[in-house]
């Protein structure tokens, strides 16, 4: 394979064609891990996903002790991941046995060099609502510092992560917000119904049927709505329904 | 005068007032965020603010538009005398803003079953019970194909049979809706019937429809109750229960049933519900 099919075969993947329906966030955060080392030349990759302060940060490494590396640098505050997230500086590659990254990340530069990495620099994931995560990339001592082309071509994977990313987010929410509504909705269908059910069955007035209705869950610690539905389609407690 | 009403009616008016106010805020945030980012994307290489410009700007349109159903349902509903003409509804300022005087908010279930309408006036309530009754029209197309549909004159007729018939008796001669789409569906339609042709461009009637959907259906200031103004066929939904027990039959078969002799007798479904909730025995 080429590496421009290589490359188209990432873009195809990351636009989540190669999933059913909308994209999920995790799948997507693999495909750009695992496909980075090969086609931006380096020796591995981790994409760290914090979209808000308030949900915990999701990691994804192309293999597992950078994954452990990412996702501890969340809790130490540390990392090239973690300032270009929080401060939003360019991106530089960092020399991990440097001074200044010695200073600044304490537990991450001696880990990152105990795994065989030399360098290390971190892309933003930029969507449209603004920065929500970082693509980290880390090169052995043998390899070379990587070029302005291969920076721009993984920004562009990590621009086009991000909107996938927030598709992603969007549609769990809309669907979450729909499904809410549908059940309030459909909740009150079914509490008529079941006042005109019960109002027949017992030769009682639909407000006194409500009343009941309202008491026994209660007394049951069961919600209306579910009582309700028990009696419309025919198991509710005989006792209810006087059967 | 019923100063009890009239309390009550000022006190909807500020609850959308302060809607009214929140929206606006939310636009003019969305609007900073906009501009900033229309800075940002002149620089060369930074083309994706553009496209961050856009989403907020989109985000902003639709508070605005909230903003401003929320303040005609305020206005109406502080200038409304109790006792004196009907209640004023939500329903009636989104009409206005589609350039007509009838619209028609339908919400459904994940099946494409209809779970609460609202409308602006007798005429959309009208045709909008067709569409219940009936099983077909512009909403239910609009809905489940998840895109816009629009038909005036005869064509109304060939595309609903049943539907378009009835709708002409009614004297209306044009009708338009457009999906409720979210990011991960659809919740429903809105429809508009004789709307002015100058003012009623698709795209006004799609943009009114996002506003209802992302700000006044959906999302943390959301009212899918519209100030009261849904009706969720209370009357109907009860009935259909007590033919459901009568009968021995499902409640689907019983509101199937309901629908059939309202469409046979001419007669709305409120009417055959109440009967059928007085004991009437002519369904059994």
């Amino acid at each position: 394979m080429t590496p421009e099919q290589r490359l188209a075969d990432v873009f195809v993947a990351l636009a989540g064609c190669t999933t059913d329906g909308p994209p999920d966030v995790a799948g997507t955060l693999e495909v750009l891990a695992h496909g980075s080392p090969s086609l931006l030349g380096v020796g591995a990759a981790a994409v760290v996903f914090a979209p808000d302060e308030y949900e915990a940060a999701q990691v994804a490494g192309s293999d597992p002790s950078v994954s452990r590396l990412e996702h501890d640098a969340v809790g130490w505050r540390e990392g090239p991941g973690n300032d270009c997230r929080r401060t939003r500086t360019p991106p530089t590659q960092a020399a991990l046995d440097g001074r200044s990254a010695r200073q600044r990340w304490p537990h991450y530069a001696p880990r990152a060099l105990g795994l065989g990495y030399a360098r290390v620099v971190a892309l933003p994931l930029r969507g449209h609502t603004g920065i929500s995560g970082a693509l980290v990339l880390f090169s052995h001592a043998r390899q070379s510092v990587l070029t302005p082309g291969t920076l721009t071509l993984g920004q562009s994977m990590a621009d086009f992560t991000a909107v996938t990313l927030e598709r992603a987010r969007e549609a769990d929410r809309s669907r979450t917000l729909a499904a809410q509504l549908e059940l309030a909705l459909s909740s009150r269908i079914v509490i008529e119904q079941a006042k005109g059910v019960l109002a027949a069955r017992l030769e009682m007035t639909v407000d006194d049927a409500f009343a009941l209705l309202r008491t026994h869950a209660r007394s049951r610690q069961r919600l209306v709505s579910v009582v309700a539905r028990e009696v419309v389609e025919g198991h509710a407690d005989p006792g209810l329904t006087g059967e | 005068m019923n100063p009890q009403g009239h309390e009550e009616a000022l006190g909807l008016a500020a609850v959308a007032l302060g809607r009214a106010a929140r929206a606006l805020e939310r636009a003019e945030r969305a609007e900073a965020a906009a501009d900033h980012h229309e800075l940002l994307a002149a620089k060369p290489g930074r083309e994706f603010h553009a496209r961050i410009a856009a989403t907020h700007r989109r985000s902003a349109a639709c508070h605005r538009s909230s903003a401003s159903l929320q303040e005609a349902f305020a206005r109406r509903t502080a200038e409304w005398t109790p006792g004196q003409g009907a209640e004023p509804r939500f329903m009636t300022g989104v009409a206005e803003a589609c350039g007509t005087d009838s619209a028609a908010l339908t919400l459904v279930d994940s099946g494409r079953n209809q779970l609460a309408v609202a409308v602006s006036d007798e005429q959309s309530r009208a045709a909008q019970e067709l569409e219940y009754v009936l099983g077909e029209g512009p909403s239910r197309d609009a809905a489940s194909a998840h895109r816009p549909v629009h038909a005036s004159g005869p064509a109304i007729e060939t595309r609903w049979p049943g539907y378009g018939r009835a709708l002409a008796s009614l004297g209306i001669t044009s009708v338009a809706a457009v999906p409720l789409g979210t990011a991960a569906g659809c919740i429903g339609a809105l429809a508009v019937f004789d709307p002015r042709p100058v003012l009623a461009e698709p795209a006004d009637l799609a943009a009114v429809a996002e506003a209802l959907t992302r700000i006044v259906l959906l999302g943390p200031d959301a009212d899918p109750d519209l100030y009261g103004g849904t009706d969720h066929r209370a009357t109907v939904q009860q009935a259909a229960g007590m033919l459901s027990a009568r009968l021995g039959c499902p409640v689907d078969d019983a509101l199937a049933l309901i629908k059939a002799r309202a469409f046979a007798g001419e007669l709305s479904l409120d009417a055959v519900s109440l009967r059928i909730l007085r004991g009437d025995p002519e369904l059994d």
